[in-house]
């Protein structure tokens, strides 16, 4: 792979990094509840289910800092896992 | 649309799974067909970028709603490579608390195999129609920004059907419908943009455009026939 062609990869990447990063940072995400949680919690009247498992980085705590630290993280994991998983399976080439 | 542990009842859950289970097996044989590991640094980050897109929330209000990105996969990498980068990409979020372990199965089944299935099908019928009024290139991003709108409604429909399941959540299939009909216009512009800029950097890897000569997954080893010999 040449210089240009990892740099059309990691663009999207680094691109996407920064976004999610900064966004979550300065608080640009929308902290309303999704699609699915207004409609059950809030319009259905269900009342959401407590002491579940809450993640892995629970114990971390809440904030903006931690949320994208975890948020990075999670990018990086899942680069990982996917490049794994997808060596693993794909049809091996000479 | 992450469906957190504790709502829905347990043999629905392990039928999610079961069917899961079966068809990541499936998607698996598929992509050791389909793709070969030169690949594997684009799968790679095609799930990243997707993992970070559904980090980040927009306003819908009174709600808010993210890129699930199930047809913007299956276009890039066929519904079988796409259903496998959500599988991987709902794994994390669930190891992180976005949606639960035990409706994992569940959440797969909506925003993987349902939607990468039906958003490829939807996508694939759109884009041979435009295709005959303007180039590949456009009817790949007009076509695929569509059938994710139409694709994020259905499965919100389905969500909302299997809610049913539930002794009494039924009632939420109306308001989950009409609010996913708003989320999806977000959708849809995040998969334009997105593949909009795979589409100018490398539409080599764009499965919709394989059949088209700048293809390299359409690439197909030329294994020299033997030749006969006249009269052997």
């Amino acid at each position: 792979m040449n210089k240009n062609e990892t740099l059309k990869y990691a663009l999207p990447l680094i691109v996407a990094i920064v976004i999610v990063s900064s966004m979550i940072l300065l608080g640009l995400a929308s902290q309303n509840p999704d699609g699915f949680e207004w409609s059950l919690f809030d319009v259905a009247g269900a009342e959401e289910p407590t002491g579940g498992f809450e993640g892995i980085w629970a114990f971390l705590g809440d904030g903006v800092f931690i949320e994208a630290i975890t948020g990075i993280l999670g990018i990086l994991a899942i680069l990982l896992i996917g490049y794994g998983v997808f060596w693993l399976t794909s049809r091996k080439t000479k | 649309m992450h469906v957190p542990d504790g709502i829905f009842p347990l043999w629905l859950q392990i039928l999610m799974y079961i069917i899961s289970g079966i068809m990541l097996v499936l998607s698996v044989k598929m992509i050791n067909k389909k793709f070969d590991d030169k690949l594997v640094p684009y799968m790679g980050v095609l799930a990243a970028v997707i993992f970070a897109a559904q980090l980040i929330n927009f306003p819908v209000p009174p709600s808010s709603g993210h890129l699930v990105g199930s047809t913007l996969l299956a276009v890039m990498l066929g519904p079988w490579g796409g259903m496998l980068i959500i599988a991987l990409v709902l794994f994390v979020q669930a190891l992180s608390g976005d949606g639960g372990l035990l409706t994992y199965g569940l959440n797969f089944f909506n925003m993987g195999i349902f939607s990468c299935l039906v958003g490829w099908a939807l996508a694939l019928v759109l884009f041979k129609g435009l295709k005959r009024f303007t180039d590949e290139k456009r009817s790949v991003v007009v076509a695929t920004a569509i059938a994710s709108y139409v694709v994020t409604v259905l499965a919100a429909f389905v969500l909302g059907i299997e809610l049913f399941t539930t002794t009494e959540y039924g009632i939420a299939l109306v308001p989950i419908t009409a609010i996913h009909a708003i989320i999806g216009i977000g959708e849809a512009i995040l998969t334009f943009v997105i593949l909009l800029y795979f589409v100018k950097a490398k539409p080599q890897v764009i499965s919709f455009l394989k059949e088209s000569e700048v293809s390299e997954m359409a690439r197909v080893p030329v294994v020299p026939l033997p030749i006969q010999q006249v009269g052997e």
